[in-house]
Parts: structure tokens; sequence; C-alpha cells
């Protein structure tokens, strides 16, 4: 009896292993696509999208971008729903309406002066989106540069806005056209791109920073203790140090919250808007650090490093809103002392005015 | 009766040169102000038109500081006889002047200074004009023009150690100009009548009282004694002579 009994387990795995190994030949066959294999649904895609080999163009995919996405959470088929069985045979392959998952933002969206001018994919690409927090305001400005061409946005603003390049690099598209109510000052280190004096300043990589730091943890780069938070003495010690001349924080104002109903505002026309909002929107800071996987963190930074007189952020300052408070007291007190000699000299000049009076007459 | 002596002062160019300069520093404080404090300072309305202003009185005082350089070095050619303190000035002039605004003023004895086209200043306003146009208008046009273009001349910006320390340089130079405004203002009332000494900024012509000939002092106090000095400084009495002659 026992050992019928064994002899079924047997038989049974044996015939389990034979099936399974039939669907494994199978797939390999099929050129790596497991369409409906929900165990390893996005290694199978991946197998030759992930491969700039095997294909080109948009079809290849950066498996650390994506990686990285809530879109590879919910998996390839999810989007790409009915895949021909042959494929790859040329046929196009279906692609998910983002509305579906994303309805609020679609609302949102169609009111915008946006809408039916470019679709999602216009702007993100559903392989490598990232949070607006992961982002960096030079990566978000490209996306808006891929219509709007940059002379001409420089042009228009140049118009009626002061110093428009000066706005232009220092703050995202979306900061002004579109609406939030609070804003933050984000930090992100930028090097030269060519070792000479005159080369350009663009933000730096993972690997830039790790070169500069000889360490995996570029967080102490900044954060000399690496407790995760940038006080300002901290950033007053990276922004003194000669030994880091050629790395430079460059200073954006964000928006907290993102929203996708782009719009001209009129109220931003008015400089007041920001240059008057004062020392306390201008508090909160954080320093952007690249990831290894081409995302930013962001790490807090004490409050008021906007509002420091010199080295807390030597390259970022907002006429009117930014000025510090111990410098004023400087400059009143400067003020104040060319009226010693006015007040001091003028009330004694008035006490003793009867001896010139006097010698006036007499000539 | 006293001689009374005309004497042309400030040429044409000199006093469009100043008037100039006057009205724009003003704009320059009052605009200034309004771009640091917004909130409280408004006399300019939107923002916008007191930064536009501002830059436009900048680059009016620039241009117009660079035109009093050439003027005086290379026009008149005596840039530095009328502004860089001599010798004596420094060892003597400046205490006698002091002297005068600290004690002798208030006896109601005039200025020991006596200004001539080719010495019309004295030494405190030499030394005063010396840091004011050596150091105080080039700086703060310097760091106003790299301010205008922050952009296009970032790399001086970062040579410099940022726009910060730019913005905190032309914010001091710029009060410590203001400051020197109020005293400027208060010193030029202080001659024989309370626009004895605007009037020739006005007209060109100064009317001067005759002196006796330069002639050694007495000890002011112990330790010092003003060298070439004039007759009035010799003692009251002296003086009293002299008036009355």
């Amino acid at each position: 009896m026992k050992t019928t009994m064994k002899y079924q387990i047997i038989r049974l795995l044996l015939t389990l292993t034979l099936i399974s190994g039939v669907c494994v030949a199978n797939t390999a066959a099929q050129g790596g696509y497991s369409y409906g294999n929900t165990a390893g649904k996005n290694e199978a895609c991946l197998n030759c999208h992930g491969d700039a080999q095997k294909v080109k163009g948009s079809s290849f995919i950066d498996q650390t971008q994506f990686a990285h996405t809530t879109h590879a959470k919910i998996g390839c088929p999810a989007c790409h729903d009915g895949i021909s069985k042959g494929h790859p045979d040329g046929k196009s392959s279906p692609r998910a309406n983002c509305q579906e998952c994303h309805g609020d933002i679609n609302n949102e969206y169609a009111k915008s002066n946006h809408a039916g001018k470019a679709p999602c994919a216009g702007c993100h690409n559903p392989h490598k989106v990232e949070t607006p927090r992961e982002i960096s305001g030079e990566e978000i400005n490209r996306m808006c540069s891929g219509c709007h061409d940059s002379y001409r946005i420089l042009a228009s603003h140049a118009e009626w806005l002061p110093q428009a390049d000066l706005h232009l690099d220092m703050l995202p598209c979306i900061t002004c056209h579109t609406e939030s109510r609070n804003y933050s000052i984000i930090m992100y280190v930028v090097k030269r791109n060519s070792p000479s004096r005159g080369g350009k300043m663009e933000t730096a990589t993972y690997n830039d920073l790790k070169t500069a730091v000889k360490d995996d943890n570029i967080l102490t780069l900044i954060d000399g203790n690496g407790d995760n938070y940038i006080s300002l003495a901290e950033l007053r010690i990276f922004n003194s140090d000669p030994n880091h001349k050629s790395l430079r924080l460059h200073g954006m104002m964000t928006p907290e919250s993102v929203t996708h109903n782009f719009r001209v505002l009129d109220n931003r026309r008015n400089c007041t808007f920001c240059h008057v909002s004062g020392p306390a929107a201008m508090q909160t800071s954080f320093v952007a650090l690249p990831e290894k996987n081409g995302t930013f963190r962001q790490v807090a930074v004490e409050k008021g490093a906007v509002l420091d007189a010199l080295y807390g952020t030597p390259d970022f300052y907002m006429m009117g809103a930014t000025r510090n408070a111990s410098l004023n007291m400087i400059g009143m007190f400067i003020i104040a002392g060319g009226l010693v000699l006015p007040v001091g000299h003028g009330s004694l000049r008035f006490l003793t005015r009867k001896n010139r009076n006097g010698k006036e007459h007499q000539s | 009766m006293r001689e009374k002596i005309m004497i042309y002062l400030q040429p044409t160019p000199v006093r469009i040169w100043h008037w100039l300069n006057a009205i724009g520093i003003i704009t320059l404080c009052l605009t200034g102000a309004q771009i640091r404090f917004p909130e409280t300072v408004t006399l300019f309305g939107s923002y916008k038109s007191a930064i536009l202003l501002h830059n436009a009185a900048g680059l009016v005082v620039a241009v117009s500081f660079s035109i009093w350089y050439f003027f005086y070095k290379l026009v008149r050619g005596n840039l530095e006889k009328l502004y860089v303190p001599t010798g004596d000035d420094l060892r003597h002039g400046l205490v006698r002047q002091l002297l005068f605004y600290c004690f002798w003023y208030f006896r109601g004895d005039p200025s020991p200074h006596h200004p001539t086209p080719n010495n019309k200043f004295n030494p405190m306003q030499k030394s005063a004009y010396l840091a004011v146009m050596f150091v105080l208008m080039p700086m703060v046009s310097l760091t106003g023009i790299l301010l205008l273009n922050v952009s296009v001349l970032r790399e001086l910006i970062l040579m410099s150690g940022g726009l910060k320390i730019i913005i905190a340089m032309h914010f001091l130079l710029a009060c410590s100009l203001c400051a020197f405004l109020f005293t400027h203002v208060y010193l030029a009332t202080l001659g024989k009548t309370a626009l004895a000494y605007i009037k020739p900024m006005l007209t060109g012509w100064e009317e001067e009282e005759e002196h006796g000939q330069p002639q050694p002092a007495k000890e002011v106090f112990p330790g010092y004694k003003p060298v070439r000095h004039y007759a009035e400084y010799n003692g009251l009495e002296q003086q009293s002579d002299h008036r009355g002659n």
C-alpha cells in the first residue's frame, strides 16, 4: 500500500515537472514573451525591452528607472493588455488609457491651457515617471522645452519680466504656471561641465558626487554628521569649503503641491507675489541629492537657510523676500551714524547761534 | 569793512554733474529702500517700476561717475591735487578742521580752510571725498553692474564668493553713501550763512572773505601747534582786531 502511494506521488511530481518544463520551453520559443504569466511578467518583457541591443528607440525601457515606478509594480500587462500571441510580429501593441487610473488628473488637465494640445505621454514617459520630489527642476523644465522653444520662451518673458534669463534659470515653469499654496527652495548640487572656468554649471549626477566624496554615501558631502538633516552650520561649511569650489548649490523656488492645471496666472506678473512673500515663506528648503537610479532624494535643511547673510545659500537670493535681518541692522546703524553729525552738531549749533549772529553783525 | 572777493569755484560741468548725481543718488536710495523692504516702502508704486527706476538711475550715476573721473583726470588734470590730502593736510589740516567743526565753529570763528579753484576742499572734505569717490562710488557701481547682469557676469560673481556677498556689499555700501549724504548736506549749511556753501553749487561763484597772510599759530593744545595758520586763530584778541579792521 505504502509503496503504491509513494509511486503515485513520484508520478505526480514527475508530471508537474514535465508540464512546467514544456511551458518554459514554450515561452523561450516565443522569444521571452510571457503574457499571462503573472509570476514573472515584467522580467520576461524586459528580457527584450530592457536590452538596448534587442530593441531600439522608444521601445527600449531603462530597467533601473522603470523598476522605481509604481507602473512597474502593477506590471506590463496592466497597461499593455491584449498583446498579440505572435508578438513581436510588427503589430502595434495596445496601450492603456492613463485616465483609467488617473481620472482626477485627467479632469484637472482638461481644464488647463494644455488640454487637447499634448497627451499625457507628451510630457511623461510612463516607464520613467517620478514623483515631483524625485525630479530636478531642470528635468521638469526639460519636459516643457520639448514643445516650448527655450529662446522663444525667454524672448516672450523678457517682454515684461526684468532679468528674464535669471528668473527662468531659478524657477521650474510650474512654479508660475500652476497653482500651489506654498513654495520651498530646493537646492541641487551643480558642477561645471568642463574644467575650464567658463564651463556651464550643470546638475551633478550620483557618480559626480561619488567621485567628489570618494565614498558611496554622498549625503556626507553636505550633511557632515550623516543624520539626514542639514543644519545651517553644515550648509555654511559646504558652501565655504575651498575643496568643493567646483560644486555649488543651485536653488530653485518650487511649488510644494503640483497640479496639472497649466495656466497663465496674471498674479504672477506682479513681482510682489514672490518678492514680498517675505521671510516667513522663505523658511523651508531642501537639498536634493541625486540617487543611483537617476532620481533625487530631498534632505531637509534647517529653517531659514536662504535668509542666512552670506554662506547659507551664497548663490540664491530673492530681492526683498530673502533679505537678512542682521545686515538690515548693520545698514540701519550705518545710516544712523550719518545722522549723528546733523543731529548732534545741529543741536550745539542751535544753542550757540548767538556767537555767530553777533560776529556777523560786526562785519 | 572787509574786502569781499568773488571766486569762481564750481565750473558749469561740475554743477550739472553735481545735481545730476544728487537726483540720481537720492532716487537710488529711495528705490533701493523699496526694493529691499517692498512691504513697507511703496513710494514708486509697483515693485517693477522701482526696479526699473533703480536700474536707470544706477546707470546714470555710474556713467556720470566715469565722466567725473575723465573730467578731472584728463580735462582738468587736477584730480590728485583736489582729492588727495597732502602731507600737511594729514599732519595738521585734519586736526585743524576737526577743531573748527567741534569748537571754533560754535565760538563763531570762520573756517580755517579758504577754498581756491585748485584747492577747493578742506582736508576733511578731501579725506571724505577720497573715500566716497575712490572707494564707495566705484564699489557700489561695480556691485550694481554685477547685480544688473547676473546671468552674463555669473563667472565674476562666483569669483567674488557668490551673489549674497555682492548683495551684502551693495547694500552696506549704499547705506554708507546714504549716511554720507546726510553728513554732506548738513556740512553744506555750515558756511557763514546756511546757503553760503550751497549757492556756489548753483551759480559757480563763492563769496570769500580776505584773510591775513598765514603765520605761525600758538599751541592749540599742549603738544599741537598748527603751522602756517591764519591770523584769526592766533588768539582771540588778534582775531577781534582783525575783524574790527
